[in-house]
């Protein structure tokens, strides 16, 4: 299993967020974290990558215990978190943006081939500081410097905040290319629920901090409680 | 005006902008202010008398006052500093200042106790002054404003085209966005600590060139760095270099149009005009 999460339990100061989330990813898969505005999706998604202290549980990144790890430390074991305010360079240029993606490596020309390839975008602009990028720009800018380090494992939070509907399903569009072409592992967090599992294989529902329902991305998309809550459907 | 006042003016500002590159590059990396660097520089100079005093020469000494200031640089950061950086924003900030301004006492203390007569001071060259353009130049002062120059120049490339200077940048530019890709702003702190530290002990080296560099100056350089930190932008090493010229010659037209007694309400002036004008400093990035 290359990330299982086990009993986590997260919160803030004396307040608990997240109670005994168990779910996991394997090698290769697309997992999707669908809930509503603060179900516990980014404080999940936050401690897994390092940036906030569990209060119980395990999480384990390709059979080691990441748990308390320091967030550069998780990310140069090759599990890339793309938050959803994204926390870009906003003063250097895209080129640097992604070169500091690499780090501590040297950028690999092919990867950055790559990362163009997939958002020709970025590669237009390449001198323009990140500073000045539209919304859709700064997420293909943030997923790219994300993938520059090779991840094995991308987790995105919301990576349609902020974005017009058409550049959500474009940014979407992005991440199943990169699953079909690379075999990407990917675990996303979404309010955007169609989008989300229509990339995933699997999903988990978070309400209140507890993990509520899992399964397929069908099964999932086939459940009247889902319909209801999160598809519009009734 | 003479223009050899503006002359005068540039060489001191180059070593203004020298002094407080290291002062900024600090603070942007998460709200270090250190009151104590004006006094790690003078440690670094009175080093430096010392190795002269040993008559090592002055090649020794200057790499003397150099690495001593880096390594208190080093310790501070390993040290004193440890409890600081375990703050976060506001109270990191404050908890800097209280930390650093007891260091720089005890720098200052020490130093003026032990050492109240001791001064660095380099006579390079034949001593003499030499003609530029019509322009007569202490042959200290051209010595000092190469140096200067190279270990700007050197500190510009090495934050522009390093691997190490890019990460430098990154925690500057997003602390969290750094951690994301790999990067330790603890190491990169220690970093900066040790390079504002040994920046610091250049300026004493250049600065006792044209004038002695005494035990008890620290707090003088410190509140200069601090001015010109201020008017370049808190955060920029290249808004550091520009305030500083600039600074340089403003101090050096009004000592010689109005007086020297005058100088440091200027300065002052100079500093609070920015700030109402320009809160951010000259290259600043407003946050």
């Amino acid at each position: 299993m290359l990330l299982e999460v086990e009993g986590l339990d997260v919160g803030y100061g004396s307040s608990t967020v997240v109670h005994g989330v168990s779910f996991h990813v394997a090698e290769g898969e697309a997992v999707a974290i669908i809930g509503s505005n603060g179900a516990g999706k980014t404080t999940t998604l936050r401690a897994i990558a390092g940036m906030l202290p569990g209060s119980a549980g395990r999480i384990t990144f390709d059979g080691d215990e990441v748990l308390g790890e320091p967030t550069h430390v998780v990310s140069r074991r090759g599990l890339a978190y793309v938050p959803a305010e994204r926390h870009l360079f906003p003063g250097m240029p895209i080129h640097e943006n992604l070169s500091l993606g690499a780090h501590p490596d040297k950028p690999d020309p092919a990867q950055l081939a790559r990362v163009f390839e997939l958002f020709p975008r970025l590669e237009e602009r390449r001198n323009q500081s990140a500073g000045t990028l539209s919304g859709g720009e700064q997420q293909m800018l943030a997923v790219g410097r994300a993938l520059m380090g090779k991840p094995r494992l991308l987790i995105l939070d919301e990576p349609t905040t902020g974005l017009a509907p058409k550049l959500a399903t474009e940014a979407y569009d992005a991440l199943a290319a990169l699953r079909s072409d690379e075999g990407l592992t990917v675990l996303v967090a979404e309010q955007q629920v169609p989008l989300a599992l229509g990339l995933a294989d699997r999903g988990y529902v978070i309400e209140d901090g507890h993990i509520e329902l899992s399964g397929s991305a069908a099964d999932l998309r086939g459940n009247p409680d889902v319909q209801r809550a999160y598809l519009g459907i009734s | 005006m003479n223009p050899a006042v503006i002359v005068d003016g540039l060489i001191g500002g180059l070593q203004l902008g020298l002094l407080a590159v290291g002062l900024t590059l600090l603070y942007g990396l998460g709200g270090i202010l250190n009151l104590a660097h004006g006094q790690i520089a003078v440690f670094g100079g009175i080093v430096g008398a010392a190795v002269l005093d040993a008559d090592l020469g002055m090649p020794a000494a200057a790499v003397a006052a150099v690495a001593s200031a880096l390594a208190l640089g080093l310790v501070l950061d390993q040290s004193i500093m440890r409890p600081v950086y375990k703050r976060r924003g506001e109270e990191r900030i404050l908890l800097s200042l209280l930390v650093t301004l007891g260091v720089s006492f005890v720098i200052d203390g020490v130093l003026v106790w032990r050492y109240p007569s001791e001064a660095l001071t380099m006579r390079v060259g034949t001593g003499g002054a030499v003609d530029v353009l019509g322009i007569t130049i202490r042959q200290g002062s051209l010595w000092a404003s190469a140096i200067t120059i190279v270990a700007i120049g050197a500190v510009i490339v090495f934050l522009q085209y390093t691997r190490t200077g890019r990460a430098v940048r990154s925690v500057i530019e997003d602390e969290t966005g750094a951690q994301l890709v790999g990067v330790n702003p603890a190491t990169v702190r220690t970093v900066i600590f040790g390079l504002s530290g040994a920046l610091a002990g250049l300026f004493a080296v250049t600065q006792s060139m044209t004038s002695p560099v005494t035990s008890s100056s620290g707090v003088s350089y410190t509140i200069l760095a601090l001015i010109v930190t201020v008017v370049g932008g808190l955060g920029s090493a290249r808004g550091a270099l520009l305030a500083g010229v600039l600074l340089g010659v403003v101090n050096a037209v009004s000592a010689a149009e109005i007086g020297s007694y005058i100088t440091a309400i200027i300065l002052l002036a100079a500093a609070a005009l920015t700030i109402l004008l320009r809160p951010a400093g000259l290259l600043g990035t407003t946050r």
